[in-house]
């Protein structure tokens, strides 16, 4: 079923830029057929050609002002950075797009891990389990552990699951106070409804006992 | 007669079933190239996690080994050599063991001393990934991130045509 539909997401997306592109390929020079014929006379090497190709008097020697000017070559550029804004946008309906198709909102959960100063945790990895099954086992390189303090915030995974009670066990593993292997599990159990379930992995610092903290938050 | 029959086809059936069996391994080692190589994290030898998209826009060398697979010690030392050389041009080498005994693994790195970083491969997807099913496997990744050269097993002489797929790599 994924499959299909990211074949048909591809289809639809090549056909879509083909269109995008055979488009804007008109619009910047229209093919011959489709622009209406000018009588050889009524063009005058001082009047600015309506098109991009360059227009020849009448003795055959091309016109001081018929090379390409500053300004043509702004236009086109501007016309490539839109095509070029008009790519990213359509990227982005199309990414919003296979999520819905792959993720509808009535079967989607999400799983999202923050971190919060971690002055007595340092993140390696987590282990996420729905329902006694492992769903995602996460390696955090110190680059991505440095992002989460920063407050990035990670989407360790995406997945569907049938309406009703769930529930999800996650195992952080890192280096605890004074560099110690440290392992520990935080679980939570909820309902899902017929709506999108956000979950939040968030580990934070519990100053008063010097030790990290492991909660899970259920986004309403 | 009907021996001689027999016995031709089955010499027949066993030529065919090599050439297949070649033409599998040569597709499933070089099915990679020109494709995106596939991420993976792995932990090394001194704890730290390793991603292999971090090193996107290096030229990145990937050697699966096992101590059990081709000559590993006379490898590693080579590569060992390329990495001191061309480290500063923008490589990036990356040993990953594939050893099921992980301790024993470990005690074979650090008898070997290499200067470039060594991941251990602990039941990830890894092997499926990269259709390991030769050992030893070098994988030549450039600065997009796409695989661009897979070496399958290793002899003397090997790492002269390493340097030339990683200079090619290096002045893209």
């Amino acid at each position: 079923m994924n499959s299909k539909s990211r074949s048909l997401l591809k289809i639809v997306c090549v056909g879509l830029l083909a269109g995008l592109w055979a488009g804007t390929t008109v619009l910047a020079a229209p093919p011959a057929a489709a622009v209406p014929a000018v009588p050889a006379a009524s063009v005058a090497p001082s009047v600015p050609a309506a098109t991009d190709a360059a227009v020849l008097p009448a003795n055959g020697t091309v016109a001081p002002d018929a090379a390409p000017k500053a300004s043509d070559f702004k236009t086109l550029d501007q016309e490539v950075q839109g095509v070029k804004k008009d790519v990213i946008d359509l990227n982005k309906d199309l990414f919003v797009l296979e999520e819905e198709l792959l993720f509808p909102a009535n079967t989607q959960v999400a799983v999202f891990l923050s971190m919060d100063v971690g002055t007595f945790f340092g993140l390696d990895s987590v282990t996420v389990k729905i329902d006694n099954k492992e769903v995602t086992n996460y390696l955090y390189t110190a680059r991505e552990a440095s992002a989460l303090l920063k407050g990035g915030v990670h989407r360790l995974y995406l997945g569907n699951l049938k309406v009703g009670k769930h529930e999800l066990v996650a195992f952080f593993t890192g280096k605890g106070p004074v560099e110690r292997d440290y392992r520990r599990g935080a679980t939570i159990s909820f309902d899902k409804g017929v709506g999108a379930k956000y979950l939040e992995l968030k580990i934070s610092d519990r100053v008063p006992k010097h030790q990290p903290e492991f909660m899970v938050k259920d986004w309403e | 007669m009907i021996d001689w029959f027999l016995r031709l086809c089955g010499t027949r059936c066993v030529l065919v079933l090599i050439l297949l069996g070649c033409g599998v391994q040569v597709y499933a080692a070089s099915a990679l190239v020109g494709t995106e190589a596939p991420d993976f994290a792995l932990k090394g030898r001194d704890g730290k996690n390793l991603r292999l998209s971090e090193f996107r826009g290096q030229v990145v060398l990937v050697n699966f080994w096992a101590r059990w697979a081709g000559d590993a010690r006379l490898e590693i030392k080579d590569l060992d050599r390329i990495n001191a050389t061309y480290q500063r041009a923008g490589l990036v080498v990356l040993g990953v063991s594939v050893d099921e005994d992980l301790r024993r693994a470990r005690e074979f790195v650090d008898s070997m001393h290499a200067s470039y970083p060594m991941l251990f491969d602990g039941g990830s997807n890894i092997g499926r990934d990269y259709h390991l099913e030769k050992m030893p496997v070098t994988v030549l990744i450039d600065r997009l991130g796409v695989v661009r050269y897979v070496n399958v097993g290793f002899k003397r002489g090997d790492e002269s045509a390493y340097l030339d797929q990683i200079r090619e790599l290096l002045r893209e």
